[in-house]
C-alpha cells in the first residue's frame, strides 16, 4: 500500500515539475505559431520585432496570381509597387517617381527608379515591370480585371514604361498601388516555386527556414532596400489566426502587436485590455436589387417595388442588432472617400413601412408578393430571420433558398432576383461604377444597361476633376432614386495596436499599409 | 509473429487504399465552385475558368485520380493548391506539432489514468466513489470547453502559459513544454476518465478470479501479487482503451490546435477543407490513415507480447 502511494507521489512529483519547469519564462523565448523562436537575445531591441496578426492567409507570393486587402501586409514585406497610395487615398511614387497620362487617357507613361535591387541580386528595368503587368493581366489573380482593359505594355526605354488602354480607366493608378503594380523578378516567371517564394525588391526579405506556410510568416529585414526610411523593424512575424477566439487570446495575452479585428464585440474587448482601437468604414451591407427587368421577379421592375423594399429596412435597428450599433447606416453604395459621395444620400429611405405599403400598392401589389433570396452559411441564421421580418411586415414575402458552397457561382449566373452582401466600399467612383452598374459588369447580374448610368459613367470615365465628380454625384443620386440597391449600413473595420506600436488607417484598404505600423514614438 | 505481422500490414495498407479511393470521390463529388474558392467570390468568371484550367479540374475524374494515385506511390503528394508547398513538406512541418500533443496527451493519459484506476480499485470505499465521479465530470465536459477554460485560468488569467503559439522542442526545451502544457491537458483530460475506469474495472475483476487468491494464500507480498499479477493481466483492455484514445486524440487535436492556434494537422485539415484545396486534404488523410494503421500495428504487437494467445488469433 505504501509503494502505491509512493509511484503515485513520484509521478505527480514529475508531472509538477515538468509544469513548473515549463512556466520558467525569463529563459523562454516568444512562442509563435510556427515552431520558430525570438528570443530576448537574438532580437537586437525591445521595438525590433513586429507581431502582426493576420486574419487571412497568403494565397500566393506570385505577383500574377497575388491578391490584396488582408493580404497586403504579406505582400508588401517582399514586394514594391509601381505607385503607392497615401492613408488618404492619394497617389504617391511607388517604384515609378513620375506618371502622366496622354491626351484622351488611353496611354500612362511610368518613369521608374534607377537604384532597385531584388533580392536575387538583379535589377529593376521597364521591360521586367511590363512583363508583370502582362502576367498579372493574364493570370489568376481575383483582380486580374484590373487590368484586363490594357490592350499593351512597352518599355520605350530602360526606365520609362508605357501602359496602353482600350479605353479610359481612371482607377488604373490606384491598381497599380495595389497588386496589379506588384513587381517581381525574372526569375520567378517560370518557377514552380513561386507562390511560396517570393523574389523581390521590397523592404523584407521572407526567412523561409522560421516560415510555417499557412501559419507563420517571418520576414528579416532586407540591408539592400532602395527606402530605409520605410524600414520600421529588423523582423516582422505575421502569424495567421483562424479561429476568432485564439485571435482575442493572443491579443488579451500580449502576443500580437496589431492585428484586425473580426467583429464588432473583439473591439470592445481589446480595448479592455489596453489597445488602441481604430475604426474605417472599408465595406456596405445590404441587398443588390438586380432584377430591374423583372426576368425572375416582375414586381422588381417596378421602381416604387424597389423603392418600398428600401422604406421597410429599419436600418438603425438593423445596425444594432447585427453590427452591434458599430457602423454607420445608409442607403448609398459608394464609399464616404469616393467623390461620388454625398452625405444626404445616407438618410434617402428613412424607416417607413407605411410608405413602403403604400408603395407597394401604387405598383399593383396591395396584397404583396414573394421574393426568393439565397442564404448563405457566413452569417448567421438569426440575420436573415430578422431581414425576413422587417420585409414580411410590408408584404414582401422572404424565401431563403439554402445555398451551398457554390453561392457565388449562382448569384453571379442570375440565379436571383436580389440578394443580401457585403462588399468593398471603393476609393475611386469609377471603381464602384466598373463593379456592378455597366452592362459588362460581374455583379450586374443581369447584365442590364441604363442609357443615364452609361452617359454619365462615361463622363466618370473621360473626365478629370470637378467635371467628372460632379457626373460620379448626378449618377449616385440617380441610382439612390432608382433604388438600384438596399443598402443597410457601413460596419467599422476595426485595427488594434498596443501601446508599443502606432498605424495610420489606409482609407482604401482593410489594414494599414505596411510602412505605415511602426514602433510607438 | 512476422506473418502476424504480415497480415495486419496487408489489412492496413488495403484500409489505406479504400479510404483514399472514397475520400478523392467525396471530395470531388461533394465540393462545389473549387476554383473560385480558391481564387476568391469576387473574381471575374473567365478567372475562375482559368484557374479550373490550370489545376487540370476540368480533366475526367478518373484521370485526375490515377494521377495523383501515381504521385501518390512514389511519396508525391502533390502541391497544395492554396499555398503552392509540396503537400509532403507542409505535412511535415506539422506533423511534430501534432504528435507532440498527441503523445504527450498519450503519456499524461497512461500515468493519470492507470494511477487513477489502481488508486481506485485497490482502496475502494470514499476513495473509489471520488474517483469515479470525477472520472464522470472529466468525460462528460467537452474538450474544447476545457480548453477554454485553461487558457482563461492559466493563460489569461495567471499568465503562466502563452495562450497561443507553438515553439519547437528543438528550439527550446521549456518553450516547447510552456506551449502544449494546456493542450496536452486539454486533450487528455477526458480520455483519462476512460483509461481510469477501465484500468479500474479490470482490475477489480482479476481481484476476484481464483488464482489471486492462491498466489495470497501462498504468502506472495500484497504489492507482487497487485503489480506484477493483476496489472499485468487488467493491462490488455486498458493498452486496448489507450490505443483507442490516442487515435480519438487525433480527431481531438484539431479543436484543441484551433483554440490554441498550433501550427499542426488538425488546423490544416481545417483550412484545407475550407478552401478546397484537395491534394493538401488528401495528403491529411493519407497521413491519418498510416498513423492509425501504425498505432493498431503496435497495440496488436504489445497485446501479443502480453498475451500469447492474441497472435494465435
Amino acid at each position: 500500500m505504501h509503494s502505491t502511494k509512493r509511484v503515485s507521489a513520484i509521478l505527480v512529483g514529475g508531472l509538477v515539475a515538468a509544469l513548473l519547469a515549463s512556466c520558467a519564462s525569463e529563459s523562454t523565448p516568444t512562442p509563435s505559431t510556427s515552431g520558430s523562436t525570438s528570443t530576448s537575445s537574438e532580437a537586437p531591441e525591445a521595438s525590433g520585432t513586429l507581431h502582426l496578426g493576420v486574419v487571412t492567409q497568403l494565397a500566393s507570393f506570385a505577383p500574377w496570381e497575388a491578391s490584396w486587402a488582408n493580404q497586403s501586409p504579406y505582400l508588401q514585406a517582399v514586394y514594391d509597387t509601381l505607385l503607392r497610395t497615401e492613408p488618404d487615398g492619394t497617389i504617391a511614387p511607388g517604384l515609378a517617381t513620375k506618371w502622366e497620362w496622354n491626351e484622351d487617357r488611353t496611354a500612362l507613361t511610368l518613369t521608374l527608379r534607377d537604384n532597385v535591387t531584388f533580392s536575387d541580386g538583379s535589377t529593376l528595368t521597364a521591360q521586367l515591370a511590363a512583363d508583370n503587368l502582362l502576367k498579372f493581366r493574364d493570370g489568376t489573380s481575383e483582380n486580374a480585371s484590373f487590368l484586363a482593359g490594357v490592350t499593351d505594355v512597352e518599355a520605350k526605354d530602360e526606365h520609362t514604361l508605357v501602359i496602353t488602354l482600350a479605353a479610359p480607366d481612371p482607377a488604373l493608378p490606384v491598381y497599380l498601388s495595389q497588386n496589379a503594380g506588384l513587381v517581381g523578378a525574372q526569375a520567378m516567371f517560370d518557377s514552380k516555386d513561386a507562390q511560396t517564394t517570393p523574389i523581390g525588391s521590397g523592404p523584407y526579405l521572407l526567412d523561409a527556414d522560421k516560415t510555417v506556410v499557412g501559419s507563420t510568416w517571418v520576414f528579416e529585414k532586407n540591408p539592400n532596400y532602395w527606402n530605409p526610411e520605410d524600414q520600421h523593424y529588423s523582423e516582422i512575424d505575421m502569424t495567421y489566426y483562424a479561429d476568432p477566439t485564439a485571435l482575442m487570446n493572443a491579443v488579451k495575452g500580449g502576443q500580437v502587436d496589431a492585428v484586425n479585428a473580426q467583429s464588432p464585440t473583439q473591439s470592445t474587448e481589446a480595448q479592455a485590455a489596453g489597445y488602441l482601437v481604430q475604426t474605417s468604414e472599408q465595406n456596405w451591407v445590404g441587398f443588390l436589387l438586380s432584377d430591374r427587368e423583372g426576368k425572375l421577379t416582375p414586381a422588381l421592375k417596378d421602381v416604387r417595388v424597389r423603392q418600398a423594399f428600401n422604406y421597410a429596412l429599419d436600418r438603425q435597428g438593423l445596425l444594432k442588432a447585427l453590427g452591434g450599433g458599430l457602423g454607420t447606416v445608409t442607403t448609398q453604395v459608394f464609399s464616404p472617400n469616393s467623390p461620388a459621395y454625398d452625405p444626404n444620400l445616407d438618410q434617402a429611405y428613412p424607416y417607413d413601412p407605411e410608405k413602403a405599403k403604400q408603395l407597394l400598392a401604387e405598383a399593383g401589389y396591395p396584397d404583396g408578393f414573394t421574393l426568393k433570396m439565397p442564404s448563405n452559411n457566413f452569417v448567421p441564421e438569426s440575420e436573415f430571420a430578422i431581414y425576413k421580418e422587417q420585409l414580411g411586415a410590408v408584404g414582401i414575402n422572404v424565401e431563403w433558398e439554402a445555398t451551398g458552397d457554390d453561392l457565388f457561382g449562382r448569384v453571379l449566373g442570375g440565379s436571383w432576383s436580389a440578394f443580401s452582401f457585403l462588399l468593398q466600399v471603393d476609393p475611386t467612383a469609377w471603381q464602384t461604377i466598373q463593379f456592378s452598374m455597366l452592362p459588362e459588369s460581374v455583379w450586374n447580374v443581369f447584365h442590364l444597361a441604363d442609357p443615364k448610368v452609361l452617359e454619365l459613367a462615361d463622363v466618370v470615365r473621360h473626365g478629370e476633376g470637378d467635371k467628372a465628380n460632379t457626373a460620379a454625384q448626378q449618377l449616385n443620386q440617380y441610382i439612390v432614386d432608382e433604388a438600384w440597391y438596399a443598402p443597410v449600413y457601413r460596419p467599422f473595420s476595426a485595427f488594434l495596436t498596443n501601446d508599443k506600436t502606432e498605424a495610420k488607417l489606409q482609407s482604401d484598404n482593410a489594414v494599414p499599409y505596411l510602412w505605415n505600423i511602426r514602433p510607438a514614438q | 509473429m512476422l506473418s502476424f505481422i504480415l497480415r495486419r500490414l496487408i489489412a492496413g495498407i488495403l484500409t489505406v487504399i479504400t479510404i483514399s479511393v472514397f475520400g478523392f470521390l467525396l471530395l470531388h463529388l461533394g465540393a462545389h465552385d473549387i476554383a473560385r474558392r480558391l481564387v476568391g467570390g469576387m473574381a471575374d468568371p473567365a478567372i475562375v475558368e482559368r484557374k479550373a484550367q490550370e489545376l487540370g479540374l476540368n480533366r475526367p475524374l478518373t484521370t485526375q485520380f490515377f494521377d495523383w494515385a501515381h504521385g501518390a506511390v512514389t511519396g508525391d503528394l502533390g502541391r497544395s493548391w492554396s499555398s503552392g508547398q509540396p503537400v509532403t513538406d507542409a505535412l511535415a512541418s506539422r506533423l511534430p506539432v501534432t504528435l507532440s500533443l498527441t503523445i504527450g496527451a498519450v503519456v499524461l493519459t497512461a500515468i493519470v489514468g492507470i494511477v487513477l484506476g489502481i488508486v481506485a480499485a485497490s482502496r475502494r470505499g470514499w476513495v473509489d466513489r471520488t474517483i469515479q465521479v470525477l472520472s464522470l465530470l472529466m468525460s462528460s465536459i467537452p474538450g474544447f470547453l476545457v480548453a477554454l477554460v485553461l487558457v482563461l485560468l492559466f493563460a489569461l488569467g495567471l499568465r503562466w502559459f502563452p495562450a497561443t503559439g507553438y515553439i519547437s522542442a528543438g528550439d527550446s526545451l521549456n518553450g516547447w513544454l510552456s506551449t502544449i502544457t494546456l493542450p496536452v491537458i486539454a486533450l487528455a483530460i477526458g480520455a483519462i476518465a476512460g483509461v481510469a475506469q477501465q484500468v479500474r474495472g479490470s482490475m477489480i475483476d482479476a481481484l476476484r478470479l481464483d488464482y489471486v487468491r492462491t498466489l495470497r494464500a501462498r504468502g506472495l507480498p500484497y504489492n507482487r501479487v497487485m503489480y506484477v499479477h493483476v496489472l499485468r493481466n487488467a493491462a490488455g483492455p486498458a493498452l486496448s482503451v489507450l490505443g483507442i484514445q490516442f487515435i480519438v486524440m487525433l480527431g481531438g487535436a484539431v479543436v484543441v490546435e484551433q483554440v490554441f492556434s498550433l501550427p499542426g494537422v488538425g488546423q490544416t485539415a481545417v483550412s484545407a477543407t475550407v478552401q478546397g484545396d484537395i491534394p493538401l486534404v488528401m495528403g491529411v488523410i493519407v497521413l491519418t490513415s498510416l498513423l492509425v494503421l501504425a498505432i493498431n500495428l503496435v497495440i496488436d504487437l504489445v497485446q501479443g507480447w502480453l498475451n500469447p494467445k492474441v497472435r494465435l488469433s
